[in-house]
């Protein structure tokens, strides 16, 4: 793996894959490359020039980011050079000529760890993963990448509203899932969230099918991972891919009227029952 | 139309994967290891979404539209898929595609979209929800050289022009493309509805196709893995699982002791 190549949509992101390729081999070579957002075409179409550079150049290992765009143009890559792709990768190590890194499965279940001797391996790497190397991009060196369009025309960007919580900062969160049939329902979540001084967040369909709650709400492997002091589970199933946005929290309760949703599995402090009488419960003892 | 001359009917090939359900995994509490003896085989979650959207795609523009899967054992994915609003589906079953990995399985797809012909609008969904890798939409578009549009949230199709939103992490972009094309699709997409007594009879009549490996074109050598798995674990997950609420205490005493404890925890 002596040279590795970076390819990123910015400098944030160039410092974090710099510090993933230090990782895997202190005196890499690596190549840095930002090729800047085409004004009306896809930043993945970079993909022919990327490929053609590596297959003239041959690096060992290509980072990208895991943003949406960084998925898609490692995969078209990967899949031109004939190459395995290992998705949000993590503990990447280089032992002799084997590579291995650990990737999620199952909805973050569990963790599979894979070793390959490929001559070219590509990756993704999560933002969160490594700290981003102090020294940026200093000691890489900068690479340039040719654009040609492809037969996708961008006509309109529309940037996304300005984030109205943090839920990364939040130290507790009250989130809501199926359990909840009508919008007007929230109205109790967020009275328990002001009692206990903690922000709404949710599961994925809440957001992305109902649209009750912004987009940044929603916890899970595909939205926010956090790691709050407090996270309370109200009506959430508790399925892996939820449940892995919130490994990390302190102290986990789960609020179901199943009792025997995954979601208990996954909790320190479980109260099995309906929502409509739990949470005034709740709200009642937090106000004692 | 002159006799004896057939105009073939564009297809839109919905691919899906056949995985086993993952809510049923049991973790091995001493040895983390995976116990899948519950788990059944499904169609993933997210292609469910990418079925329906075929569906509506095959409503605004006419085309035929059929479902393409590969695996070890696949073939009895064919009904359930069937009942999804598909008009027939393609199957690509050998035992050497058991362990395929991203590099293999996109391979075959693309070649079984190949053998089908007439397909020039190919959806898959965001990931399986099994790996969740998030590569076989894109990595299918490169390898049957179509534009890739992936993250899309809404599908606008009328005869070969299509108009689709994609969902990125700085906002919406809107991206306008003709036929042919890979379109990869997140669950926003819309919800797919589950299907009735009548789609899973109707499912019975229509035609499951099954192609080989060799038929396609495709070696076993060239579904190899390509990497070795070393180890599958669940990660050490401790937690509590303390039930506030057995029988015999009421919520409000059971509310009053979980306040109790969060103070205790140093987490109020």
């Amino acid at each position: 793996m002596s040279v590795i190549w970076i390819v990123a949509e910015n400098p944030d992101w160039a410092a974090v894959l710099v510090s993933a390729a230090k990782s895997v081999s202190a005196d890499a070579k690596i190549t840095v490359f930002t090729p800047s957002l085409p004004a009306d075409g896809l930043w993945e179409d970079y993909t022919p020039a990327l490929v053609a550079k590596a297959k003239a150049e041959k690096p060992s290992l290509i980072l990208l980011g895991t943003s949406r765009r960084g998925r898609d143009l490692a995969a078209r890559s990967a899949a031109l050079l004939d190459a395995p792709c290992f998705s949000d990768a993590k503990n990447l190590a280089l032992n002799g000529n084997a590579f291995t890194c650990d990737t999620n499965v199952y909805g973050g279940t569990a963790v599979r760890t894979d070793s390959t001797t490929e001559p070219l391996v590509l990756a993704t790497i999560g933002p969160k993963t490594f700290e981003p190397d102090p020294a940026g991009v200093a000691g890489a060196s900068v690479g340039t990448l040719e654009y040609s369009p492809g037969r996708t025309k961008v006509t309109g960007r529309k940037p996304r509203p300005p984030q109205t919580v943090n839920l990364g900062e939040a130290t507790k969160v009250v989130a809501v899932g199926r359990g909840f049939s009508e919008e007007k329902d929230l109205a109790a979540a967020k009275e328990l969230a002001a009692a206990l001084g903690a922000e709404v967040a949710c599961s994925r369909p809440i957001a992305e099918f109902f649209k009750w709650l912004p987009e940044e709400c929603y916890i899970g492997i595909s939205g926010q991972i956090i790691k709050p002091q407090l996270y309370v589970a109200v009506g959430i199933s508790g399925q892996a891919q939820h449940t892995f946005g919130i490994r990390d929290a302190k102290v986990i309760v789960s609020v179901n009227k199943d009792a025997e949703c995954l979601m208990h599995q996954h909790a320190d402090y479980c109260i099995t029952g309906e929502w409509q009488m739990v949470i005034p419960a709740l709200i009642k003892a937090v106000k004692a | 139309m002159t006799a004896g001359y057939e105009v073939s009917m564009k297809k839109i090939a919905v691919c899906y994967k056949w995985v086993l359900s993952d809510g049923d995994i049991r973790v091995n509490e001493k040895t983390r290891e995976l116990d899948m003896e519950k788990c059944k085989p499904q169609v993933n979650d997210y292609d469910r979404n990418g079925l329906e959207c075929g569906v509506q795609i095959k409503k605004a523009t006419g085309r035929e539209l059929v479902g393409v899967t590969c695996g070890a054992s696949v073939a009895a994915s064919a009904k359930d898929a069937l009942s999804r609003g598909l008009d027939a589906v393609w199957y690509v079953e050998d035992p050497a595609l058991a362990e395929v990995d991203k590099v293999g399985a996109a391979k075959v797809l693309a070649a079984a979209v190949k053998s089908i012909g007439d397909v020039d609008v190919v959806i898959c969904s965001e990931a399986s929800s099994d790996d969740y890798a998030q590569q076989t939409g894109p990595r299918l578009a490169a390898l049957l050289d179509m534009p890739s549009v992936s993250y899309v949230v809404k599908v606008g199709a009328g005869g070969d022009a299509f108009t689709l939103e994609r969902r990125l992490e700085e906002g919406m972009e809107t991206v306008e493309v003709t036929a042919p094309l890979v379109i990869t699709v997140s669950p926003e997409v819309g919800d797919a509805p589950i299907p009735g007594v009548k789609d899973i009879i109707g499912a019975k009549k229509k035609p499951a196709n099954a192609l080989t490996l060799a038929g396609i074109g495709i070696s076993a050598d060239a579904v190899k893995p390509r990497s070795t798995r070393v180890s599958v674990l669940a990660p050490a997950m401790s937690r509590r699982k303390q039930i506030m609420n057995p029988e015999g205490v009421s919520l409000d005493q059971a509310a009053a002791a979980l306040v109790k404890q969060l103070s205790t925890d140093g987490v109020l």
